[in-house]
């Protein structure tokens, strides 16, 4: 080391940050291309990889499908990707670097809560608008408009009117009142469990266990005989499509099928579920937001097209609800007239959007009202029982 | 020559070299943008843990992989006693120091009698636990919620103060604090402790012969690094604002051994540039999203044949080829 | 429903012991973790998942096809980087093999896609075992398992090769001047060690349904604790460690709660640190 002294080392330490920080400056995006920006982040790599594609496909679908028409206002729209490996750090830098260097004025992200509280500070001070169509902290929009963010929207439902929709058809027209909770271990699956045990009195329900599964998790069998054995008549899931499949295969080899029935929430609706397990998914009661069934023309038509674009795969609900809010955010832009974000802003909090699934509308925190789907599974077809909505009720702080 | 020649070179020169590093960094911001400084901020965050690997891993020949664990300790301490007794940032940040090396102690006890392979898989078993522990301890961490909305630092002494806000201010934020975690780490290191430390990782039982209980010295180590692991999570959690269970995965370990060993493990200046390095690397490669952790990936393995010793030794022995008469004549000085 | 619950963990644990026996010889003989182990494990799910998706064969036939594709390219990563290993520090070894983990699970992103892929095969079929209905596949890989670990334990103690596997794990040095090829040792365990965790992701993965590029994380994770609690490089303690480590977690899940259960395999990997650091099955720590 003796060649190295301190001077020349933090010399060339400085000359060396000076070309990477100078790497990181490349810009992507002339500021006068005509395009509309728009970022997309999310997990693109590491363990939630398959929820970031998702959401890159559906708005990349939509993207096309409004180019092609001739694009918004006679822009084009441009999306910018960025990886956030649902880590809050690796999000803010990546978002940083979108509104730096592509001039992002408009953002869908992110799928995993954490992130996307992240990104409300960073997005509130940029004056760029956070269009969130994945999250479920409730946190998010109780902090957005009148709550503080006013650059945040979520066009994804929460979970506080969910849980009582599913619970109460459950008791009242299945006469479900012994459950057992098996829920996915984040914010999603424990969140929409606290808030189904506001329920459990109303409607006589009592929980016979209580666990939650990692995401990742392929084993169910030791919990599925505690089940078994626990007399309950249904297990009150949130979950994932990839989750649900593992757990309705399960079911069937622990011999539970037509025994006991999944509700709550899992895409247990999705084709590909039922497929796995069809004794198993029959009768299963859920409450979505979407489906791949749902039988309107522009639903079908997004499903065709997604499945004709990507391989024959089938969408889940995160590619349905990046494609819709890519569509939501055009109206919004032609609704405002402009592409200035400040007009868009308001145009998006007093929009009454017609959606895929309905009326599409924001309440004051920024928090989409939408349609919810009462969905049970019937001879393999998911059959529609009710349609409410998501309207959130805050209590006063 | 008067001044500073008068000193004596020996001095005149790292001293000279050091000013013009310091006033590089302090003008930085006016020439570096919003993202660039948001990149050096990151560059903080994991240089405080890194700083710590490095004393227990290259002063102390430890390697272990709990370090992001204890970040997290430090991130959840800061953020939780902001949040309810809304404290200056000095002393969340102090606490912030002294909650992890606490937690470290009852771990260290029974850790430190394995051997090499044993200590790092227990290491990466302590991650676990405690993220199992902020997932399940709902009551005080809100479980996977997480806690958000974490307040700013706030700089003041007990009441008031100014708070930081802008990316340019958390940079120099994180200087200081960098700045003073340096000195701290120069300061061990170059104790009668550090030396013995040293001694340690060359050969244990030589280094017992000498005299003095290599246990307790190791314990020290260990117990330190949580304490500089702890500052970087303060430091992280009231610049991301936002603290879950996310914190203790995996990639944020990772993150920090490749920032120590790819920098140079053992020296001072090895992890700060290999924090800078390794963050605006990991940056300037968004330029190819698909192929990003790819080629992430690919540098990592080719450096450690590249640069075994860290970037660090790559430097010296370019700078070898480099100023070879000059260092000739610098000698005889 | 505790011999229920002991049934499946006698069959979870297979899969765990199956799983990581791979990364116990290769630690043995190389004396490095391999942080890429699980990617191997994706691959062989992967490469089975392509033969029948793209090429139309029957799971029989992705079965052999899986495992040539990875040993192929574990060769070449052995070869290039695996072997170069021996001359390694401990630590820098795991930077090489993270590395090569993040090149793996990108390319199959980058080859497949990042969504989740359905595996199409496999014998799901429930059989009644010990009073419990499991699925025809997990009783195959019990008996598959069972007939790997005795094949591994008759290579390193009968033959020749198992000699030299021996002697490189205790003694490099001596083994320079014996004229054991170390490097060829490793390369061949190596890809031995690759081809079990491959073979292994391609017999569960009719029963994990998803393959995606991501799926190995959690794999290498759960190896780290089996191998420890055997003893590393103890290959009939990752048997013995992999039973008791699925029957543990089974109760966990099954008395106390799912949530718990990931939390099992590190707490026993501390407690087997603290109390016997050898691992429960191994009476001298090397490690």
């Amino acid at each position: 080391m003796r060649y190295l002294t301190t001077k020349r080392a933090l010399l060339m330490l400085t000359a060396l940050c000076g070309m990477c920080l100078a790497g990181g400056q490349v810009p992507t995006a002339r500021a006068d291309s005509g395009n509309i920006e728009v970022g997309v982040i999310g997990p693109m790599t590491g363990a939630n990889a398959p929820y970031g594609s998702l959401a890159w496909r559906g708005a990349s679908l939509a993207v096309k499908e409004i180019n092609a028409a001739g694009g918004v206002l006679g822009h084009k729209i441009e999306l910018v990707r960025g990886d956030s490996q649902c880590t809050p750090v690796e999000g803010v830098l990546a978002l940083q670097r979108m509104i730096e260097n592509n001039h992002i004025h408009f953002v869908l992200g992110d799928i995993c809560s954490s992130a996307t509280l992240a990104y409300e500070p960073i997005v509130e001070n940029a004056k760029v608008l956070l269009l969130n169509a994945a999250s479920s902290d409730p946190a998010i929009t109780h902090k957005a408009g009148v709550g503080g963010f006013k650059w945040v929207f979520r066009d994804y439902p929460t979970d506080e009117q969910r849980a009582g929709i599913v619970l109460k058809y459950a008791a009242e027209q299945d006469h479900i009142h012994k459950v057992a909770i098996l829920s996915v271990d984040n914010d999603y699956g424990r969140g929409a469990i606290a808030l189904s045990k506001e329920f459990f009195q109303r409607y006589g329900i009592t929980a016979v266990s209580e666990d939650y599964f990692q995401a990742a998790t392929t084993e169910f069998l030791p919990v599925l005989n505690k089940i078994k054995d626990s007399g309950a008549q249904a297990i009150l899931m949130y979950g994932y499509a990839a989750s649900s499949r593992l757990v309705a295969r399960q079911m069937l080899e622990s011999g539970l099928a037509g025994k006991i029935i999944l509700i709550g929430n899992g895409d247990f609706t999705n084709p590909q579920t039922i497929a796995a397990a069809p004794s198993v998914l029959n009768g299963a009661i859920e409450a979505a937001a979407w489906s791949p069934d749902f039988d309107s023309a522009r639903s079908k038509t997004f499903v065709h097209d997604y499945e004709a674009t990507y391989d024959g795969e089938v969408p889940q609900v995160h590619a349905f609800t990046h494609w819709e809010a890519i569509n939501l955010l055009a109206a919004a832009i032609r609704k405002a007239g402009s592409v200035d974000p400040t007009a868009v802003r308001h145009a998006l909090e007093g929009i009454s959007f017609e959606g895929a699934t309905g009326e599409v509308k924001f309440d004051d925190h920024h928090q989409a009202d939408l349609p919810m789907i009462l969905y049970q599974v019937e001879n393999g077809k998911p059959v529609i029982k009710g349609v409410s909505r998501t309207a959130v009720v805050y209590s006063k702080p | 020559m008067s001044g500073i020649g008068s000193i004596g070179p020996h001095v005149a020169k790292p001293v000279a070299g050091g000013c013009l590093v310091v006033a590089s960094l302090v003008l930085l911001p006016v020439v570096a943008t919003s993202y660039q400084l948001g990149t050096l901020v990151v560059s903080m965050v994991f240089l405080l843990p890194a700083l710590g690997l490095n004393l227990i891993l290259g002063y102390t020949g430890m390697l272990s992989l709990a370090q992001m664990g204890f970040f997290g300790v430090g991130g959840y301490t800061s953020a939780l006693l902001a949040m309810h007794f809304g404290t200056p940032f000095w002393l969340n940040f102090l606490a912030a120091c002294v909650v992890p090396a606490l937690v470290a102690i009852p771990l260290a006890i029974p850790a430190l009698r394995l051997r090499h392979t044993s200590f790092v898989m227990c290491t990466i078993a302590f991650v676990f636990i405690l993220e199992s522990v902020s997932k399940n301890w709902v009551s005080v961490t809100r479980g996977d919620m997480g806690l958000s909305s974490v307040p700013r630092p706030r700089l003041g002494l007990w009441s008031g103060g100014f708070e930081v806000h802008t990316v340019v201010q958390y940079y120099y934020l994180g200087l200081l604090l960098c700045m003073l975690a340096v000195a701290a780490l120069v300061a061990i290191v170059r104790s009668p402790a550090g030396r013995y430390m040293i001694a340690i990782r060359e050969d244990e039982i030589l280094a017992a012969s000498v005299g003095g209980r290599t246990w307790h010295y190791r314990l020290a180590a260990f117990v330190l690094s949580a304490a500089f692991a702890g500052a970087g999570g303060s430091y992280y959690v009231h610049y991301i604002t936002v603290i879950s269970p996310t914190v203790f995965d995996p990639s944020y370990t990772n993150t920090v051994l490749v920032v120590v060993l790819g920098g140079g493990v053992g020296t001072i200046s090895g992890p700060i540039l290999g924090s800078v390095v390794f963050v605006a690397l990991s940056e300037a490669l968004r330029v190819a999203p698909e192929l990003r952790m790819m080629i992430y990936g690919l540098i990592l393995t080719v450096s450690v044949f590249a640069f075994p010793k860290g970037l660090i030794e790559l430097l010296a022995s370019v700078a070898k080829r480099a100023w070879p008469l000059r260092a000739r004549r610098s000698h005889a000085d | 429903m505790l011999q229920n619950l002991l049934t499946d963990g006698l069959v979870i644990g297979s899969v765990y012991a199956l799983v990581s026996v791979g990364m116990t010889v290769i630690l043995g003989v190389l004396g490095q973790i391999n942080f890429a182990h699980g990617e191997y494990y994706m691959a062989g799910a992967f490469a089975a998942w392509w033969g029948i998706d793209r090429l139309g064969l029957s799971y029989v036939a992705a079965i052999p096809l899986a495992l040539v594709i990875v040993a192929a390219i574990s060769l070449a990563i052995g070869y290039a980087v695996m072997q170069r290993l021996v001359d390694v520090s401990f630590d820098a070894g795991i930077i090489a093999t993270l590395g090569i983990s993040l090149l793996l699970q990108n390319t199959a992103t980058l080859l497949f896609g990042g969504t989740y892929q359905i595996f199409d095969g496999g014998w799901l079929e429930p059989v009644r075992v010990l009073g419990e209905d499991v699925a025809q596949q997990r009783v195959l890989i019990f008996v598959v398992t069972l007939a790997v670990f005795g094949g591994l334990e008759w290579l390193v103690r009968k033959s020749r090769f198992g000699k030299q596997m021996r002697a490189v794990a205790q003694n490099v040095e001596c083994c320079h001047i014996l004229g054991v090829d170390v490097r060829r040792v490793v390369l061949i365990t190596f890809v031995l060690g690759t081809t079990l965790a491959a073979l292994s992701g391609v017999l569960t993965a009719p029963i994990v349904m998803n393959v995606y590029g991501s799926m190995g994380e959690a794999i290498t994770l759960k190896s780290f604790a089996v191998i420890v609690m055997g003893g590393m490089g103890n290959i009939s303690g990752t048997l013995l460690a992999g039973w008791l480590l699925g029957i543990m977690e089974s109760l966990v899940a099954g008395y106390v709660g799912l949530q718990f259960r990931d939390a099992v395999a590190f707490a026993l990997l501390v407690l087997v640190l603290m109390w016997r650091p050898s691992g429960f099955f191994t009476t001298k720590a090397r490690y």
